[in-house]
């Protein structure tokens, strides 16, 4: 395993937690706007897979870097291909950041850090586990009461709004 | 030498369990003695009963899955959690939220109100308003009972145990008034439950999809960015990768297809509140302080 294949793989696994710039496709031909909303100018005409990063969030609308522009593009628009990799999987190499993210790779070799995940954390741990009774008072101590959260919303300027969305839609 | 621990680092998370589902509450899959099936599918649980079944649950999980130590952090997460009940349908059960300390990404939903979210989970998150779309999803599993339909659902198709038939029974009616019994037999039931191995049972796909939409309407209705929930499916679709061989995966929908299922959803109500409030500084304080 050369320093190499541990270095890309620490990229792409760091680049798969922190977020901080996250790759992806766009899912369909979509536009590059100058800021986050449909009635601002068009920067460029993205056609479907075109590879971008993304930079930052906002609301429906990411932040994107792309063929040397950035501006703004529905997330809905977006697709996010899986990025890690496993340490099988690297017969030819990685070499580079683009292929440790699974681009243009087949399928088959793309990484899959959830291979066990509640099957193989919890289901035998819950089915051997004898009740916490402590534990479960300890969590309730911490809960929250009404005129707390009030406060912490506040802080926070969220406010209440009232949203009526018809029965139908929500089923 | 920075290499070689970067490198470790990078090993070690590419090997941690993980699983990258936001689909819960798969509780139960209690089977119903097909004699009790009509009363079962037709029972009404009192709020006390789902309380004492759900914290009977919560009481198991917690003896397998340890609570994350940071006590301002649990009660940071128990206060977003909190104000989105409150903006909920049912704001007046004992909501209580708890961090677990497990790498596996997910969180889990208990009838009664009590929800479990995994630091797995949380260290993937980037502001308050992702948080906030996690929260909401499991808020809405409780807040439409989607675990005590799904054990009225299973009724009838396997066999009962001494628990299930217990709580098919009208014993449970009797205790109702009897606050110790009640709380004996949520603590055994939840117990059962976990027991018998049917957690990874999971509910019903419209379940899912009907969580997704309440979550994100919850989360609005909060005052908050209600993309938050998008992204985090859209960090779900990176981690977990091509799958399908997976049962886990298999049994649940995709992080795409609920993405595809909540696009019309949120274009045609949600999209006037995308410039609601993220929340991203006070969330990497309460997250940074803990690391």
């Amino acid at each position: 395993m050369s320093a190499r294949f541990l270095f890309a793989a620490c990229l792409a696994v760091l680049s798969c937690l922190a977020r901080a710039e996250e790759q992806a496709f766009t899912g369909r031909a979509t536009e590059m706007k100058e800021r986050a909303m449909a009635d601002s100018a068009t920067l460029a005409s993205l056609a479907e897979n075109t590879p971008v990063k993304v930079l930052a969030r906002g609301g429906g609308w990411a932040h994107v870097e792309a063929g040397g522009k950035s501006g703004w593009v529905r997330v809905f628009h977006l697709r996010f291909p899986a990025v890690v990799e496993t340490s099988t999987s690297s017969a030819g190499g990685l070499s580079s950041l683009g292929s440790a993210l699974g681009f243009a790779r087949p399928r088959t070799q793309q990484a899959n850090l959830a291979t066990t995940g509640v099957r193989g954390l919890t289901e035998e741990d819950l089915k051997n586990a004898s009740p916490d009774p402590a534990a479960l008072r300890r969590l309730q101590s911490w809960r929250a009461d009404r005129g707390g959260a009030e406060r912490f919303a506040r802080e926070a300027r969220l406010a209440r709004v009232a949203i009526e969305v018809p029965e139908e839609a929500r089923r | 030498m920075r290499l070689t621990a970067l490198a470790c680092a990078a090993l070690l998370a590419a090997s941690l369990p993980a699983a990258a589902q936001l689909d819960f509450g798969r509780l139960i899959n209690r089977a119903i003695d097909s004699g009790k099936k009509l009363h079962e599918a037709n029972r009404e649980y009192t709020p006390e009963q789902e309380i004492a079944l759900g914290e009977g649950i919560a009481a198991g999980f917690l003896g397998a899955a340890p609570l994350d130590p940071d006590q301002d952090l649990q009660r940071y997460v128990n206060r977003v959690g909190r104000w989105l009940a409150m903006n909920s349908a049912r704001p007046d059960l004992p909501w209580t939220f708890g961090v677990i300390d497990t790498q596996t990404i997910n969180a889990f939903a208990m009838p009664g109100g009590t929800v479990l979210i995994t630091r797995g989970l949380l260290d993937r998150l980037a502001s308050e308003s992702e948080l906030a779309g996690a929260l909401a999803h499991e808020i809405a599993h409780v807040v439409k009972r989607h675990q005590l339909s799904a054990i009225q659902s299973a009724a009838g198709t396997s066999a009962l145990t001494d628990i299930g038939k217990d709580i098919a029974s009208d014993a449970i009616d009797r205790r109702g008034g009897d606050v110790l019994g009640l709380k004996k037999w949520g603590a055994d039931a939840g117990l059962e439950m976990l027991k018998n191995g049917v957690f990874l049972r999971p509910l019903d796909r419209s379940m899912e999809y009907e969580a997704d939409r309440l979550g994100v309407l919850i989360a609005a209705r909060s005052g908050y960015d209600p993309y938050g929930l998008v992204a985090v499916l859209q960090m779900l679709a990176q981690a977990k990768g091509d799958t399908s061989g997976i049962s886990v995966f298999n049994t649940h929908p995709a992080p795409a297809d609920r993405l595809a299922q909540l696009e019309g959803f949120m274009n045609a109500n949600l999209d006037r509140y995308a410039s609601q409030p993220q929340v991203e500084a006070r969330f990497r304080r309460a997250i940074s302080a803990r690391r």
